[in-house]
């Protein structure tokens, strides 16, 4: 399988520095051909990588303990499911799923655009490929996920038992489909700087493409918490980690992208600035990568000690460097088409909106490279800890969120101060009401930052479905058809505009369940005996006694916990220890009990013979509904990415036959 | 047949249907007038594509602008600036589609 393994990548790697060759040879006119075949090398670069997959994954499968990433990060013993996702549990095996990724995203991107954008493709599958050539050179010759062992061990060393978890074999293949979705519109971008077409061209062929890697990197980034918060037993599910953080700051600057370039699209303006926008974001997704392999920072996600470090850096700064070379070149065919009206407008609240998320991805940043910055200047790591991140991050948050709401409400161009007092004296009075249970009933006068959260979130959510009333009302008036009709022909008519909505709907529920969780959880450690019980915030728990199951991957010794409150029993939990066969390594097993309201989160730390048992027990108001708020922002993604009716075409003699349309 | 004939097997086969796929637009030598002509109206077809994807928006946010009107969210001397400069917009993308397909 080595041999298999490592000649399929090579052939990659030929194949892809050929379509690079050949497609800028193509961009000289009646070249076609030459774009054509270096087409091809991009699907076959897919196939390959394809089949280097195909073959790890089997290598996995049959256990075959020759190849050093199987016999470290499988056993017999691994149940099927793990073995197929434990590839990606090591550092080349998570590149060998980068490039697969990417062969395959690449290979889409070409064969929608095959019958468009000429003067693009050519540098748009040079770019692709270039990057291409960067991973398959590090697979190929630094890190070979097909490594072979001098002696073959009889029995692999098995998946870390924190990584044998649902969310953690989801987590990698979303967030990459993300990171690497991304590379998509980098290499537009490329290609409009290069050939100078800088109009809204480009645009419309990478927009869905960037709503659908912001949504799986957004995606990828709630797995991952969901990960952490089921597996990791702390009671929390965002640490501002490093690499959480490293692929929170893309997400940030996609977001501000996505925003910034409606008014491109519709003003003409921001051009530099959706290009730097669209440069940076691969260049943090690269940074993310490279975060997360380099060993330079300490983290529960990261691979270990690596010598990938420096061949990221040094890819970096030349993506960087050409990329901003290229805008800088360029400024004169990027200038804007308007000037910024007024102050109230829809595009000074996107351009607000992308000075906050880029102020909150630049501090990100910081917190993250400043253990690094004190170690190389002072020789001492200064790790910056959560409170910074929170202190920075509350202010922030919290006006985007108000302009979530302030942004649909208010005109292209500029807006009366008429017109503002009458459409935001509903959404301030709904908020003012709501206000006063809020404040007056609820603990939230105590928690300023939960408190002003929750009152924004009131505020947006009473902006937007007020949008949603307003738009419904129009369309049964004019249209003559139901409230439900009317509801479903407003979002089809204008798919991305009330997609949109729907997601910034989701950003609320997402902010309510971050003020809730953040601001009122409470936590203890007890120590209960057998048939005793302990209480924490008004819940009872009782120690029923301990049970143990025995599998031949694992023995799970477990302690049943009956719950009551208010006289009445609301479940039994059972938190566990788990000891793996393979290498005796020992993990835990949370036992969470969710509802609308609360989660009950218990982590036992400790189980004596004669039954007693110590616990840590947690009460996190209003996480599910993070969880709820991914699926609203997903919903809203795909309607916002669904394509729209075109309109019927005028026959063009210009039109080549077998032309297709795609985007 | 063993796992490392079938894996050779199958990578000679891959290698030989891409190398074939990937040669073949090259061994088909197409005239080069004709390449040319080709490369033209590719050109030509992607421009008219541009011009109806930004009538798509342009209507589009024409039909935005009525709503926003009619729910109110914009007050009439706005929407009468707005409209009539998107209207401008639409109808010279209107004149610059019909001028491409005129030939």
């Amino acid at each position: 399988m080595s041999l298999f393994g490592r000649a399929v990548l090579l052939l990659a790697l030929g194949l892809a520095v050929y379509a690079l060759v050949m497609a800028l040879a193509s961009r000289r006119p009646g070249r076609r051909a030459w774009q054509l075949s270096a087409e091809r090398g991009v699907y076959g670069v897919a196939v390959f990588t394809t089949l280097a997959m195909i073959g790890m994954w089997i290598a996995f499968i049959t256990d075959d303990f020759s190849l050093r990433n199987v016999a470290e990060y499988t056993s017999t013993t691994l149940p099927l499911e793990y073995k197929l996702t434990a590839v990606w549990g090591s550092q080349a095996g998570s590149l060998l799923l980068w490039m697969w990724i990417f062969g395959i995203f690449a290979a889409v991107a070409v064969y929608l655009n095959r019958h468009r954008n000429r003067e693009l493709m050519p540098v748009v599958v040079a770019t692709l490929m270039a990057v291409a050539i960067f991973f398959l050179l590090l697979l190929s010759f630094v890190t070979s996920p097909f490594e072979t062992l001098a002696v073959i061990p009889e029995e692999g060393r098995g998946l870390n038992p924190q990584l044998q978890n649902f969310y953690m074999q989801i987590h990698p293949p979303t967030l990459y489909l993300g990171y690497v979705g991304l590379s998509i519109p980098f290499a537009f971008a490329i290609a409009a700087l290069v050939t100078r077409r800088l109009d809204t061209a480009w645009i419309t062929s990478i927009r869905r493409w960037t709503i659908f890697s912001w949504l799986f990197l957004g995606i990828g980034i709630l797995l991952g918490a969901k990960w952490a918060y089921e597996t990791l037993g702390w009671g929390g599910y965002w640490a501002w980690d490093p690499v959480e953080n490293a692929a929170f700051m893309p997400w940030l600057v996609a977001t501000a992208f996505l925003h910034s370039v409606m008014v491109q699209e519709r003003r003409g303006m921001l051009k530099i600035w959706n290009m730097v926008l669209v440069v940076l974001t691969f260049v943090l997704c690269l940074f993310g990568t490279f975060l997360t392999r380099s060993g330079i920072i300490q983290s529960v996600h990261a691979f270990g000690e690596s010598t990938l470090g420096p061949f990221f850096l040094g890819f970096i700064v030349l993506v960087a460097a050409v990329s901003f070379g290229l805008i800088i070149s360029r400024l004169d065919a990027l200038r804007s088409q308007n000037s910024l009206e007024s102050y109230i407008s829809r595009e000074a609240v996107f351009l607000f909106n992308n000075l906050l998320l880029l102020a909150l991805a630049f501090a990100v940043f910081w917190g993250t490279m400043f253990p690094v910055l004190t170690e190389t200047v002072q020789g001492e790591r200064i790790v910056v800890g959560q409170g910074f991140y929170n202190q920075v991050a509350a202010p922030i948050g919290i006006a985007l969120l108000v302009l979530t709401g302030v942004g649909p409400l208010i005109p292209w161009r500029k807006a009366s101060p008429a017109q503002l007092r009458r459409r935001f004296v509903a959404p301030v009075a709904i908020t003012a009401i709501a206000a006063v249970p809020l404040l007056l009933l609820t603990d939230l006068s105590q928690h300023w930052v939960a408190g002003l959260t929750i009152l924004a979130g009131v505020f947006v959510a009473a902006c937007v479905l007020g949008e949603f009333w307003r738009g419904a009302n129009v369309r049964h008036a004019v249209g003559g058809v139901s409230w439900p009709g009317a509801v479903v022909s407003m979002i089809g008519r204008n798919r991305r505009r009330y997609g949109g909505y729907i997601v910034h709907l989701g950003i609320v529920v997402l902010f309510i369940g971050f003020a809730g969780s953040k601001g009122f959880a409470t936590e203890a450690d007890r120590v209960i005996p057998r048939g005793g019980s302990a209480e924490v915030a008004g819940y009872t728990f009782v120690n029923l006694g301990s049970e143990r199951t025995v599998t031949p991957h694992v023995t799970t010794t477990g302690v049943r916990l009956d719950v009551l409150s208010d006289g009445g029993r609301v479940t039994t939990m059972t938190p566990g220890i788990q000891q793996f066969t393979v290498d005796d390594v020992r993990g835990s097993k949370v036992a969470i009990d969710s509802s609308i309201r609360r989660d009950l989160y218990v982590v036992l730390t400790r189980i004596e013979p004669g039954g007693e048992a110590m616990v840590s027990i947690y009460v996190n108001p209003l996480v599910l509904w993070l969880w709820i708020a991914g699926f609203i922002i997903t919903a809203g993604g795909i309607v916002a990415a669904w394509p729209a009716r075109a309109l019927p075409r005028a026959a063009t003699a210009a039109e080549p036959a077998g032309t297709a349309r795609a985007t | 047949m063993s796992s490392t004939t079938l894996a050779i097997l199958v990578l000679c086969a891959a290698g030989l249907l891409i190398a074939v796929a990937v040669a073949w637009p090259l061994l088909l030598r197409e005239d080069p007038t004709a390449a040319l002509r080709a490369d033209r109206e590719a050109l030509a077809a992607d421009r008219t594509r541009d011009v109806e994807e930004a009538l798509e928006r342009s209507l589009a946010a024409i039909r935005e602008i009525d709503t926003d009107h009619r729910a109110g969210n914009l007050s009439d001397e706005d929407f009468a600036a707005l409209d009539r400069a998107e209207r401008a917009r639409a109808a010279e993308l209107l004149r610059q589609r019909d001028a491409a397909a005129g030939g």
